[in-house]
């Protein structure tokens, strides 16, 4: 640039022609600074012009044939714009968060799953796996998923019926959602490739609890396994991983069952990604799990209690309510149906 | 550019005052937390909160610096007389009526001598669960606007009755559908204009027999005729009037468990 600057000073045009130039080029300039800033993301920062005369280098630039946007040819002002999209742009250096939900369908579920989008509508560079436990992926979640724009992958698995009991029962000896889960860690291992897969973190995430939007930047530093206190479980306030001074987990502050390999909630822990592909045998295991085992049977296959990485300010906040949902009561839809059963709810 | 929440303010969209009364109890910080998360999509959202509380909460008050939101934060509490019924009179004081009167008060107050945005109120309870499509129906309400409500009156939804020239002429309710205005809290939306044309019209505190509170504030607003009926004239469910279960804490026993200095 320099040789050019230097080259047409030599020719230098008339100043009646120069002004005439920078009026014509100045707002292409500008224009081409919208459109650089509005298809790309980071800040322009101000680029002040450091030697000589602002006007004669445009003016140069546009006579030379190599003429390109250079930081000394972007004259004017910060823009600092505020966008809001719906989710956050995806980022490049972001490991991914893939929420793990098992679902099924009940009259709350709509609801439930709405809310749980809002909140994971705000969560960047997340991607959530929504599993039905269901014969058939339903048209309700199908549009749910569609209309609120997360990046998502939308499975569906069912639980087998136990014949031998009345009525709608699952088989009772497989808790609720395991084989949902694990048709998503399946997808997972069949997805990414463990030698070449970008960062990610996987996490399960009931349609039911309540998430703070800190607990997700709290998990992506996950380099194996990361724990937290989870509130409204185990019969207490919160149950919460021992952590001492140097900041490893040494037990789990609970009162049912503290002697549990983790004793800790399915909403409390996080797993590295790279970790569920290197072990892909691991698994939750289906039956024959004792109450308040269920996530012990994945994790002893995956990390020991000193590997634990404990998040949440070493395990002394709350960022997640293991809330429960309570049944709506329908008594007024009578036998035959009160309300006009095409409309959604 | 820099992704901001909540979205950034305009000056041409009306503003939705939303306002939430909410009281201590273990899951508040839980209902508060997804509550915001969601309003937090929500354009020109001014959140009132009212605790019911003899003062305002460090919960409520870090809750609501932290989450970015436009937000006032006021509370009175509900005298005890009137929780326990204690009166001469057997009352019945549904939760959240002095709250959401002091939400209205303060409105009237803030906008006394300074010209009022245009904009709507919504009394949004802590518990239910809002789309975010919902705000956008009711962000043009000339007076009142009305929709569908799932999960009240012991149905899947309870609905205005709307008919085919887009008036509203009943109610679509097994409970009582012959109140003035059977309805949910959560049915409906005023206009800001309406409430300070209107500065009398507040929730009636005692004597209201269950089912009759939104009544007791909307008969001095509107009649039915005058109604706006959104969500595709009543036809979609965009509010739930979901309950939260309370939770178990039979293990913290009679000295406590946990530390009681961790929030929850």
């Amino acid at each position: 640039n320099e040789e050019l600057w230097a080259q047409s000073v030599l020719e230098m045009p008339k100043r009646r022609d120069i002004l005439a130039i920078v009026l014509i080029v100045l707002p292409w300039t500008l224009l081409i600074t919208v459109w650089h800033q509005s298809t790309i993301a980071p800040l322009l920062a101000v680029h002040k012009d450091d030697g000589g005369d602002s006007q004669r280098d445009l003016a140069a630039g546009l006579d030379s044939k190599e003429y390109c946007l250079s930081d000394r040819d972007i004259v004017e002002v910060v823009r600092t714009e505020y966008v809001y999209t719906r989710p956050p742009p995806w980022s490049d250096t972001l490991p991914t968060i893939h929420v793990v939900t098992p679902t099924y369908s009940r009259p709350v579920q709509k609801a439930e799953l709405t809310r749980l989008a809002n909140t994971l509508l705000h969560v960047p560079n997340l991607h959530w796996i929504l599993v039905e436990d269901s014969q058939r992926r339903t048209p309700l979640i199908t549009r749910l998923l569609r209309d609120t724009g997360l990046n998502y992958t939308h499975l569906n698995v069912e639980t087998p019926r136990n014949y031998k009991l009345r009525g709608d029962t699952r088989d009772p000896r497989i808790p609720r959602g395991t084989m949902q889960r694990n048709l998503a860690l399946r997808w997972l291992r069949e997805t990414f490739n463990k030698n070449n897969s970008q960062p990610g973190i996987v996490y399960f995430a009931d349609d039911d609890n309540t998430y703070s939007l800190e607990l997700f930047e709290e998990m992506r530093s996950t380099r194996k396994v990361s724990v937290w206190p989870v509130a409204f479980v185990g019969g207490l306030r919160y149950e919460s991983p021992k952590v001492n001074a140097a900041g490893k987990v040494y037990g789990w502050k609970t009162v049912f069952d503290p002697h549990r390999p983790f004793a800790i909630d399915m909403a409390g822990f996080a797993v590295n990604l790279r970790l569920i592909l290197q072990r892909p045998q691991a698994y939750f295991k289906l039956r024959g799990v004792k109450g308040g085992y269920q996530e012990s049977s994945l994790l002893r296959e995956l990390v020991t209690l000193s590997d634990l990485e404990p998040k949440a300010a070493n395990c002394t906040k709350i960022l997640v309510w293991h809330t429960r949902t309570e049944k709506p009561v329908l008594v007024n839809e009578g036998k035959k149906g009160f309300t006009d059963p095409n409309v959604e709810i | 550019y820099v992704y901001s929440r909540p979205p950034p303010w305009s000056d041409t969209l009306p503003t939705i005052f939303v306002i939430t009364p909410t009281y201590t109890r273990p899951v508040q910080k839980a209902e508060l937390t997804r509550l915001a998360n969601t309003f937090l999509h929500v354009q020109n959202l001014h959140w009132v909160v009212v605790e019911d509380s003899p003062r305002r909460t460090n919960l409520v008050s870090n809750l609501l610096e932290k989450a970015g939101l436009n937000f006032t934060h006021l509370n009175v509490e509900t005298p005890k007389s009137l929780k326990l019924g204690l009166s001469w009179i057997p009352s019945h004081t549904p939760r959240g009526t002095l709250q959401r009167n002091l939400g209205l008060h303060w409105l009237r107050d803030s906008f006394s001598n300074t010209a009022p945005p245009e904009g709507v109120v919504y009394f949004a309870d802590d518990d239910n669960t809002y789309s975010l499509e919902l705000f956008e129906e009711m962000r043009y309400t000339r007076r009142v606007s009305v929709w569908p409500v799932a999960f009240v009156g012991g149905l899947r939804f309870e609905s205005p009755k709307v008919s085919p020239a887009g008036k509203v002429v009943g109610w679509k309710t097994v409970f009582d559908p012959n109140r003035p205005f059977a309805i949910d809290m959560a049915g409906f939306a005023i206009s800001i204009k309406l409430i300070l044309e209107k500065p009398h019209a507040s929730f009636k505190l005692e004597g209201v027999k269950g089912g009759y509170q939104e009544t007791s504030l909307l008969k001095d607003l509107v009649t039915m005729d005058g109604l706006e009926p959104k969500a595709a004239n009543c036809t979609k469910v965009l509010v739930w009037h979901t309950r939260t279960e309370r939770p178990t804490l039979v293990n913290e026993g009679k000295r406590g468990f946990t530390d009681p200095r961790v929030e929850v």
